[in-house]
């Protein structure tokens, strides 16, 4: 079976979980579990003391193949996110960084100009950068250029649940790009990851439509069934979607008879 | 040194659809291809045809070709355009109506070297809209210096991939290096060459080979080099008597295939087609999928100032429609002839963000 | 010649929180009981690492963060 690789990193699962909005932590880690997935991404916070639940990072590290992909998210300015990403990679230990920067807290779409200018800063520090970006395929390639390991364009607005509302976006994206393209963001059910990736999507990232789901593991085991048919399917050669147009008076006339 | 293909000329999974394009065998029919070709040509490009005339300054080479009219083997006169005649023959293709030329020479020796290019480049820039390059392979450094003098782009063919192949056909002299032909636009985009021209001489090879070879390499080019522009021609080697005989015939059909399968699988990629085809063949083909095409060509040196010499050119030209008979013919298919599209104050280098600029220099418009 | 105050104040994650003087980071996170393999910690925007907690000494004003992954997307 192929695997997903991102710097030095091999993952079977192409199903990246994200570990917010979960009723409890242990729904989560349940659905964590369910899925397979190997990556799964966290967001630093202030410890409190009230809450010692909050701290993900013993449960989450005592899943077998877990790697831990902390995000940015808080940041408004690539200052802030590269400041969160030294952080973060001190405490652990792993290479990834989602970089995720959104000032604006009603629709929470990403700054491309701060996630550029951190992405840089941090591909340069080592780190693998996994930027979540508005799907630009002209952003994608200069963040490529510019040594992330992958690109991460929304599908739609974060929690919105409107699916891939960028497909054409993506697929440019998909067609040009020379590192893994994972959507990331606004995918609602598992036929809407099962299409990201029969569209040639490295991996996806799901977060709200599992840990909002009526039975967050099931849901977790479905996308991940989804991630893995959609991957298969595009490798097994899709059939074409074509029309047979053909013109009323023939265009090709004027070649005469095949020789 | 390298000697083994790099990694992109390997069977990519995107090449599928292309490959079953290209076999006559195929589901796809010729007027299925025809149809997808033309809409796709239309809402990409419109109804348009970019229009440009090669000017041959040289035809010294120190190559040995098996199927060039100019190989250094022949006894065909040798003689290259000075400056002045240079400026001549540019005035004489602007009375035509064109401003967009393509200047070509043989490959590289001391009688037509670089400098002798870049101070043509330099010349013809100063009088031409446009100024393209069908030369000899050159370094990074020496395609920076072109782009500097005002060439925003280049054309090169690899003639055949098929690398065995390759070295049959050409049996002496700088040509013979494969690996070095094949790496060319990659470092004339480094240089700062805005557009790169790519192509095989139909017939040398399995075209449907070479065909997919060819795609590889543009797609290879289109995602590493993603500002650059990029073209392709479909040079057919026309069997004649006491020439070259390809082992390999191109009929019409398979080369109109080629065309509507290259349209479809890179939908803005410019096509090219040459005088070398025939009146018939350009106009049908005009609207279906090629977007730019030579006109009023002379494959002698120089030409234009002179239509009525004897000089043998380095192919036989069939269109020889003059550029008035040929706009009619577009017009009459509803297609605009566009002999400007480009403006003199883009002939510079590409010149894409590079680390070492600081971002205080953002005041550079004051 | 005044006397050192006994008990300092730090800003701990936006609040004043008092401790006595010469606590190390260490002492510190004893005392909030959090864990210290999967706390981070900042003091004025430097981190300090695990090994150098014990010897580092927090001072009257001294900005500390204590941060800890939680569930994030």
């Amino acid at each position: 079976m192929d695997s997903l690789h991102l710097g030095s990193y091999t993952f079977s699962s192409r199903l990246i979980l994200g570990t917010g909005k979960f009723s409890s932590s242990s729904v989560m880690l349940e659905a964590v579990k369910a899925s397979g997935s190997q990556l799964v991404t966290v967001a630093l916070r202030r410890f409190n003391r009230e809450q010692p639940e909050d701290d993900l990072f013993t449960p989450l590290s005592a899943i077998p193949g877990i790697t831990l992909m902390p995000n940015t998210s808080g940041a408004s300015t690539a200052a802030e996110a590269v400041r969160a990403a030294r952080i973060s990679r001190e405490l652990s230990g792993s290479p990834f960084i989602k970089v995720e920067i959104h000032p604006n807290p009603q629709h929470l779409m990403p700054d491309s100009i701060e996630t550029y200018e951190a992405s840089k800063i941090l591909a340069k520090e080592g780190f693998l950068v996994m930027p979540y970006i508005p799907a630009d395929p002209v952003l994608a390639k200069r963040l490529e250029e510019a040594g992330c390991a992958s690109v991460m364009p929304l599908g739609s607005a974060i929690g919105s649940g409107q699916g891939l509302a960028t497909a054409e976006m993506l697929r440019i994206i998909i067609r040009e790009s020379n590192i893994p393209v994972i959507v990331d963001a606004g995918l609602r059910s598992p036929s809407e990851a099962a299409l990201a990736m029969e569209m040639g999507c490295g991996a996806v990232l799901v977060n709200s439509a599992v840990a909002v789901a009526g039975d967050p593991p099931a849901m977790a085991e479905a996308f991940a069934e989804a991630v893995a048919a959609g991957h298969k399917a595009c490798r097994a050669g899709i059939m074409d979607k074509s029309g047979m147009a053909v013109a009323t008076s023939p265009l090709t006339a004027f070649l005469g008879p095949a020789s | 040194m390298n000697t083994l293909l790099p990694e992109w000329l390997n069977p990519a999974a995107d090449e599928a659809r292309i490959r079953e394009m290209l076999s006559p065998d195929s589901r796809w029919t010729l007027e299925h291809l025809a149809a997808q070709s033309r809409a796709i040509t239309l809402r990409r490009f419109g109804r348009t045809m970019t229009l440009y005339a090669p000017l041959y300054l040289s035809n010294h080479c120190s190559s040995g070709c098996a199927y060039c009219g100019f190989a250094s083997d022949r006894t065909t006169p040798r003689r290259r355009l000075e400056q002045e005649e240079i400026r001549k023959e540019l005035a004489a293709m602007k009375r035509l109506g064109i401003s967009d030329v393509l200047l070509l020479t043989g490959e590289r020796t001391k009688a037509a070297d670089f400098d002798y290019l870049r101070t043509s480049v330099a010349t013809a820039a100063a009088d031409m809209q446009r100024v393209t390059v069908e030369a000899f392979p050159m370094s990074v450094a020496e395609y920076r210096e072109l782009a500097e003098a005002g060439c925003t782009g280049i054309t090169i063919y690899q003639e055949t991939y098929d690398r065995a192949r390759y070295g049959e056909l050409h049996r002496w002299g700088p040509k013979k290096e494969f690996l070095e032909r094949l790496d060319t636009p990659s470092r004339a985009l480094e240089g700062g060459i805005k557009t790169a021209g790519l192509g095989v001489l139909l017939g040398l090879a399995d075209p449907q080979e070479d065909a997919i070879m060819l795609y590889r390499h543009l797609r290879h080019l289109g995602k590493t080099y993603w500002r650059a522009g990029l073209s392709v021609s479909f040079p057919r080697i026309r069997p004649q008597t006491g020439s070259y005989q390809p082992p390999f015939t191109v009929s019409d059909h398979l080369l109109a295939r080629m065309i509507f399968a290259f349209r479809i699988a890179l939908p803005d990629v410019e096509l090219v087609l040459s005088t070398r085809e025939s009146p018939a063949f350009r106009d049908g083909m005009a609207g279906l999928g090629i977007t730019r095409m030579s006109i009023a060509s002379r494959t002698t040196v120089g030409g234009y100032t002179d239509p009525e010499s004897g000089d043998q050119g380095q192919f036989d030209i069939f269109d020889d429609r003059s550029v008035e008979a040929f706009c009619k013919a577009l017009r009459e298919k509803n297609i605009e002839p566009v002999f400007k599209n480009w403006a003199h104050a883009y002939n510079g280098p590409s010149s894409p963000e590079t680390d070492e600029r600081a971002p205080e220099n953002v005041n550079t418009w004051n | 010649m005044h006397e050192m105050p006994q008990i300092i104040t730090i800003q701990l994650n936006g609040e004043p929180f008092t401790l006595p003087r010469c606590s190390s980071v260490s002492d510190l996170l004893t005392r909030i009981a959090s864990e210290e393999k999967t706390v981070a910690t900042v003091i004025n925007d430097q981190i300090v690492r695990p090994e150098n907690r014990s010897a580092a000494r927090l001072e009257e004003g001294d900005r500390v963060e204590i941060l800890i992954f939680a569930g994030g997307g």
